[in-house]
């Protein structure tokens, strides 16, 4: 067949191919984690103007990966909101992950029911490449206006990252990733100190609304 | 040779009160220096003249049954400094050498302004149309002196300009009373028959003086357009200050916020004139039990837009609303330039400077202006330290710090720390309950030593260890080592 002709056909679709529902992900502006084994398996990165979920038990290194994402993030010139109600971001090491500190807008409600209000906040200000909202340490009862969330990402094209133990935005997560199967590793030797090396996590594609879920990568954390 | 224009605003305090309050306009309006009935009228609106009212000669109820759709008022003399100010940053805005006479008449060189407007016509147009954008319907000329500038003003089309050499004819037809002359002075030139300024100014200086004295040769020489002194240039520099004596006391935000609306209009368009933004607000509010209300809003970024600064108001006012009805407002908004609205050429763009002024003022009133901010590390060695830096977005910030992204193993902090139970073996902890945690320990790291402070009440002396639960966490726990102790101020995640 023609090369033309070929090329063509590759654009516009071969007969018989179908393509049921949204786009793929190739077509959708995408917010590169900076991981890039991550990022292949996304294609890209996370979806920009999407609530993206990322869950698992303490120590599994969720915190660690946002900040990673929020790295590279304000690397590249965007301004990061995050929302942190229990008070749980410690800067000195947090910078060990490489985040612009002038680049992140860091937001303490007084209390965590003031938390998804001044998400929507950010969300609403446009302008944000990111915007975290870290649920990883709050209450399960904790009532978030997710569809209100959402439309304000989307309005505003910000990818909003929501921490938390176990997923709680049910369809209105564009994305859900689940961190499982810790291992700590700790480095041990004859005359020297016993240190905390870092943990390994599995790294699970639980929802994808703009791909394929189930897909598993291993993200290792080390320690500063 | 040195040229003068003269910006003026016939009706000053008509003006300052229609300026504040826009309904007035085209109303019959008298103003007072006091309330009640019987005080003199000192100002009165061209429809209030035309029904026949006239300043200190009618009271306040002789106006009235003059006209009866007359409305009186009290001088305003908050707004009629607003509207002086108002006319020195018109003037400010094309020239830098200006002075205010107290009657609110602003001269100022016209030497240096050709530049910006082309000649001294549009220079007299300009003036004109920018004090129309701050609120007043002003005049203005352009003469070889101060004097022939102001009479120039008040006496010609509007925006009069007087070429050099012209001035004595233009000044000879003007009466006598333009110069305002002493009422002595005035009978004994009307007795001598010297009527307009020409025929006064071919009056000899000496003997005028001898006669009449200084005020006399004072007149003589006006009349030929003379100035006794030179300009003598103020420095107008710092906040500009909109101020309004409101009609009845106000105890709701909305009505407030209404007023304010029209301050902060005017303030936005007197800092415009000079290409700056707003970039901090004060507040004071007079209560009608007599204490005053003053606050100060701080903007993240100089804004222009009305809106945003109206929004922050409103937080402010609602956050904390005033203990009293308020009888006077004073709006002051401090200039500074307005950053550029992208960050860099190949940069994202960022949050719009008025759109997150206003979210960070949203967020300060929700979370405490010191919960929002940049993270900052302590430069202390005690773990766990945090402060808060403001954030500002600046386009020359330094670039972010190279190298990949790296998943690192961070803490979450527990403020303030939680106590423990810790069970140990041979000085090591083996099993450890807590709120929220607990289970055998399964890895462990430490003790490593932090002492810190000693000098001071805020001694910290910790050993501290990172200890793997069997609960799945991984924990950075310390021992108190003046009383034994246990705490758990950070989870590994």
């Amino acid at each position: 067949m023609p090369f033309a002709a070929s090329t063509l056909l590759d654009r516009l679709g071969r007969p018989g191919d179908l393509r049921l529902g949204l786009s793929p992900r190739g077509g959708h502006p995408t917010l590169p984690t900076g991981v890039e084994a991550l990022d292949r398996m996304l294609g890209g990165g996370l979806p920009r103007g999407r609530l993206v979920e990322l869950t698992g038990r303490r120590s599994t290194g969720r915190t660690g990966l946002a900040c990673a994402i929020a790295a590279r993030a304000t690397r590249h010139g965007e301004v990061v909101g995050w929302v942190d109600p229990t008070d749980a971001l410690d800067p000195e090491t947090v910078m060990t992950t490489g985040i612009a500190p002038t680049r992140v807008l860091w937001v303490r409600p007084r209390t965590e029911h003031d938390a998804p209000k001044a998400a929507e906040y950010l969300l609403g200000a446009g302008g944000f490449g990111l915007v975290v909202l870290d649920l990883a340490e709050a209450a399960p009862h904790l009532r978030i206006p997710w569809p209100r969330l959402t439309r304000a990402a989307e309005r505003t094209r910000t990818t909003f990252l929501v921490l938390a133990p176990e997923r709680r935005a049910g369809s209105y997560a564009a994305l859900g990733l689940e961190l499982s199967e810790r291992r700590a590793h700790w480095s041990r030797g004859p005359g020297r100190p016993t240190l905390l090396d870092g943990v390994t996590a599995a790294l699970t594609v639980a929802r994808d609304r703009l791909g394929v879920p189930g897909r598993r990568l291993t993200v290792r954390h080390a320690c500063a | 040779m040195a040229r003068i224009a003269c910006l003026v605003v016939p009706d000053l305090p008509v003006a300052a009160i229609r300026r504040a309050d826009p309904d007035r306009a085209g109303r019959a309006l008298a103003l007072t220096d006091a309330p009640g009935a019987h005080v003199r009228v000192v100002a009165a609106s061209a429809e209030a003249r035309a029904l026949g009212v006239r300043p200190g000669r009618h009271t306040a109820a002789q106006a009235r049954a003059l006209a009866t759709d007359l409305i009186v008022r009290q001088r305003d003399r908050a707004a009629e400094d607003s509207a002086r100010r108002a006319l020195v940053d018109v003037a400010a805005s094309l020239a830098d050498r200006i002075e205010l006479a107290p009657d609110g008449t602003v001269c100022l060189d016209a030497g240096g302004a050709a530049h910006l407007v082309g000649s001294e016509a549009g220079l007299a147009t300009a003036l004109v149309a920018r004090a129309a954008r701050v609120g007043l319907e002003a005049r203005a000329a352009v003469g070889s002196s101060m004097i022939v500038a102001r009479l120039a003003a008040y006496h010609g089309h509007g925006t009069e300009v007087v070429p050099p050499g012209t001035a004595r004819g233009f000044l000879a037809p003007l009466p006598l009373a333009c110069l305002d002359p002493p009422a002595a002075a005035a009978e004994t030139l009307a007795r001598w028959g010297i009527r307009t300024l020409g025929e006064l100014a071919r009056l000899p200086v000496e003997e005028i003086a001898t006669r009449l004295g200084v005020p006399g040769a004072a007149l003589v020489r006006a009349a030929r357009g003379e100035d006794e002194r030179p300009l003598a240039p103020q420095s107008f520099a710092g906040a500009v200050e909109e101020a309004m004596a409101l009609e009845y006391a106000i105890d709701t935000v909305e009505p407030l916020l209404f007023a304010l609306h029209g301050l902060a209009r005017r303030a936005i368009e007197r800092i415009g004139l000079a290409g700056t933004g707003c970039a901090e607000l004060g507040l004071a509010l007079e209560l009608d039990d007599r204490s005053r209300d003053t606050r100060t809003i701080p903007l993240v970024a100089p804004t222009r837009d009305v809106k945003t600064l109206l929004t922050c108001l409103r937080v402010a006012l609602e956050a904390r609303p005033p203990r009293a009805a308020v009888v006077r407002v004073v709006l002051s908004a401090v200039p500074a330039r307005v950053r550029a609205t992208q960050l860099g050429l190949f940069t994202p763009a960022g949050p719009a400077p008025e759109r997150l002024a206003t979210t960070l003022a949203r967020l300060g009133v929700l979370c405490d202006p010191a919960r929002v901010g940049v993270p900052v590390a302590v430069d202390s060695h005690r773990p766990g330290d945090a402060g808060v830096a403001p954030f500002t977005l600046d386009a020359t910030a330094p670039p972010a710090p190279a190298g990949a992204a790296a998943c690192r193993l961070v803490i979450r902090s527990l403020r303030p720390p939680r106590p423990l139970q810790v069970f140990t073996e041979r000085d090591a902890p083996c099993f450890v309950r807590g709120t929220g945690l607990g289970g055998r320990v399964v890895g462990l790291a430490g003790p490593w030593r932090v002492a810190t402070e000693w000098w001071n009440d805020a001694a910290c002396a910790r050993d501290y260890y990172d200890l793997e639960l069997s609960d799945g966490g991984i924990y950075r726990c310390f021992r108190e080592r003046r009383s034994g102790d246990w705490f758990v101020d950070g989870a590994y995640d």
